[in-house]
C-alpha cells in the first residue's frame, strides 16, 4: 500500500447477499484525510462502510483497508482490522447489558489495555470528549438516543485508530452537538488519521467543507 | 432512581442464570440417581440372593455336640456366608407360632429334626453352584437331606439380568437426553445474547476473547448445578438407607465418590462444550441470519 493511502478501493463490487449494490468502486483515501460519503438512504453508503470493516466480503476488484487486504482477509484476522478502525455505528451497536464505562472498557480489554489507572484517565478523557463525563455508570438504555450514539463515537476513539468510519455519526443529534462531533471528527482527521463520515446533513458540508463522494445509481462518484 | 434500575438489571440476568443452573441440576440429579441405581443394583441383588434359604435337616438322633461340629466345618467354607443352628424346640415352637396351635401336645411328641440353616454368598447363588453344593452338603455325615426353593433361585438370577440390562439401557438413553436438554437450555441463553455477541465482534473482540467470560460462567454454572445435585441425592441416600439400612456399606463410599465426582466432570463439561459450540456458531453466522 503507497504511503500516505489508507484506504485503497480498486473496481470493487459491493453484494448485500447477492443484491449487487455498489459496482466498481475505485476510491482512496489518505492519512489526514476528511472525506464525506453522502447519498439518499438505501444508496448503499452503510454496505460500503461494512464492505471496509469486513461485514460484508469483497468479491471483485482489490480493496485494502488499513493494511489488510480484504480479499484475502480471513475470520480470525477480522478483529484486528476492527481494532485499527474505529467504527461509529448507525445503529450503535453498545453492549446493552453493561454501563457506558464497562462498554468502554470492553474494547480497551479486547485490545489489551491492561493498566487500569491509565484506563480509567483515557476513558474519561474519550467520554469528556462527547460530553458525557458524567454518565460512565448509566445502562445505555437509560441515555438518549443522541447520548447512546454519543457513546459510540467515544468508543470508536478509544484506542486512537488510523481510520474512522462514521455511519451517521450526528444523525440523532441537535444542530450544535453535531457541529461540535463534526469538529471534533475534523480535529481527529488533522492528527493523522483518516476519516469517513456517511451523513445527511447537507448543512454541515457547507460550514465544514471536506472533500464528498457521493453514491449515486450503484456508484460512488467524487463530487467538487 | 439508577440503583433500583441497575439492581433490577443484575437481578433480571441473575433469574437466567437461575433458570439455566436449575435446568442442569434437575438433570444432573436424574443422571446421579441412576448412577446410584446402577451402584446399589449388585447391592440389592446380592442381598436378594444371601437370603435365599437353605436348610440342611440332620439325621434323628444325631448328637448335638456332632451337629455343632458340623456347623463349624461349615463355617470354613468358602460358599457359606452365616450358619444358624436351629434344635427341634426352636423349630417346634417357631412352627407352632406360625400354625397358631401347639401341635406337639396335640401329637404328644415333636415330629421335628433338627437343622441348620444357611446363608450363601452371593456368588455362589446360582443355580449351577448351588447343585454342586448340595451334592457336597449332602455327603457330610448325619445329613438328611438339603431343602431350597429351587424355582426361587432360578427366578431370581434370571430377574437379575433381565433388570441390570434395563437400567444400563435407560442410563444410557437418560444420559443422551440429558445431553440434549443441557445444551438446548445453553444454546437458548446464548441465542438471548446474540446480539451482544455480534455487537462485540463489530467493536474487534476476537473470538477467544468473546467466548472467555461466557465459559467462565458456564463452568461456574456447571460446577453449582452438579453440587446441587449432589446434595439433592445425599438427601435421597440419607432416607433411602433410613428406610433400609443393609444399602450403604463401607466399601461403597468410594463409590459414591466416584459418582459424585462423576456428576461434577458431567457438569463441567456438558455445560462448558455446549456453551463454547453454541458461541461459535453465533460468531460465525452472518449479521442478517441473526434476525431469522
Amino acid at each position: 500500500m503507497p504511503g500516505d493511502l489508507i484506504i485503497i478501493l480498486d473496481k470493487v463490487s459491493v453484494y448485500q447477499n447477492e443484491n449487487l449494490i455498489l459496482a466498481n468502486v475505485s476510491l482512496t483515501i489518505s492519512r489526514s484525510e476528511f472525506a464525506y460519503l453522502i447519498g439518499r438512504t438505501g444508496t448503499g453508503k452503510s454496505s460500503l462502510m461494512k464492505t471496509l470493516y469486513a461485514e460484508l466480503p469483497v468479491r471483485t476488484g482489490t480493496a485494502g483497508v488499513a493494511g489488510f487486504d480484504l480479499r484475502k482477509i480471513r475470520r480470525h484476522e477480522i478483529p484486528f482490522l476492527r481494532r485499527k478502525l474505529g467504527i461509529v455505528f448507525q445503529d450503535f451497536q453498545l453492549l446493552m447489558d453493561r454501563t457506558i464505562n464497562e462498554n468502554l472498557q470492553f474494547v480497551m480489554h479486547a485490545t489489551g489495555w491492561k493498566d487500569s489507572i491509565l484506563m480509567t484517565k483515557r476513558l474519561q478523557e474519550v467520554l469528556a470528549k462527547v460530553g458525557l463525563q458524567t454518565k460512565g455508570n448509566k445502562m445505555p438504555h437509560q441515555l438518549s438516543g443522541g447520548e447512546q450514539q454519543r457513546v459510540a463515537i467515544a468508543r470508536a476513539l478509544v484506542n486512537d485508530p488510523e481510520i474512522i468510519l462514521a455511519d451517521e455519526p450526528t444523525g440523532n443529534l441537535d444542530p450544535e452537538s453535531s457541529e461540535g462531533i463534526i469538529s471534533l471528527l475534523m480535529d481527529i482527521s488533522k492528527t493523522g488519521r483518516a476519516v469517513l463520515m456517511a451523513t445527511h446533513n447537507y448543512a454541515m458540508f457547507e460550514k465544514y467543507p471536506a472533500r464528498t463522494l457521493k453514491c449515486e445509481y450503484g456508484k460512488v462518484i467524487p463530487m467538487d | 432512581m439508577k440503583n433500583s434500575d441497575q439492581s433490577y438489571q443484575k437481578r433480571r440476568l441473575a433469574t437466567s442464570y437461575v433458570t439455566t443452573i436449575i435446568s442442569i441440576t434437575m438433570v444432573l440429579f436424574m443422571l446421579g440417581l441412576l448412577g446410584m441405581l446402577v451402584l446399589h443394583a449388585k447391592n440389592l441383588s446380592d442381598y436378594v440372593k444371601e437370603n435365599i434359604g437353605f436348610s440342611i435337616i440332620i439325621k434323628e438322633g444325631v448328637k448335638e455336640a456332632d451337629i455343632l461340629e458340623l456347623q463349624k466345618k461349615l463355617d470354613k467354607e468358602e460358599y457359606v456366608k452365616t450358619t444358624e443352628y436351629i434344635t427341634r424346640e426352636r423349630a417346634a415352637r417357631e412352627f407352632s407360632e406360625e400354625l397358631g396351635e401347639d401341635f406337639v401336645g396335640f401329637l404328644g411328641y415333636n415330629p421335628l429334626l433338627p437343622s441348620i440353616e444357611l446363608r450363601l454368598h452371593a456368588s455362589y447363588a446360582n443355580p449351577d453352584s448351588i447343585r454342586l453344593i448340595e451334592e457336597r452338603l449332602i455327603a457330610y455325615p448325619g445329613v438328611k437331606e438339603v431343602d431350597y426353593h429351587k424355582p426361587l433361585v432360578d427366578e431370581i438370577n434370571q430377574n437379575v439380568e433381565r433388570i441390570s440390562l434395563v437400567i444400563l439401557g435407560i442410563s444410557l438413553i437418560l444420559l443422551i437426553i440429558a445431553i440434549a436438554l443441557i445444551n438446548n437450555t445453553i444454546r437458548l441463553s446464548v441465542y438471548s445474547k446474540r446480539f451482544l455477541i455480534r455487537s462485540m465482534q463489530l467493536v474487534g473482540g476476537t473470538q477467544k476473547f468473546i467466548q472467555k467470560p461466557f465459559l467462565a460462567k458456564a463452568i461456574v454454572n456447571g460446577f453449582f448445578s452438579s453440587i446441587i445435585a449432589i446434595g439433592l441425592l445425599l438427601l435421597v441416600l440419607y432416607f433411602a438407607t433410613n428406610e433400609m439400612p443393609e444399602l450403604l456399606d463401607f466399601q461403597d463410599l468410594e463409590l459414591f465418590g466416584i459418582l459424585f465426582a462423576l456428576v461434577i466432570f458431567l457438569g463441567i463439561m456438558i455445560s462448558w462444550i455446549s456453551t463454547y459450540f453454541a458461541i461459535r456458531k453465533y460468531i460465525r453466522m452472518k449479521t442478517d441470519s441473526l434476525y431469522s
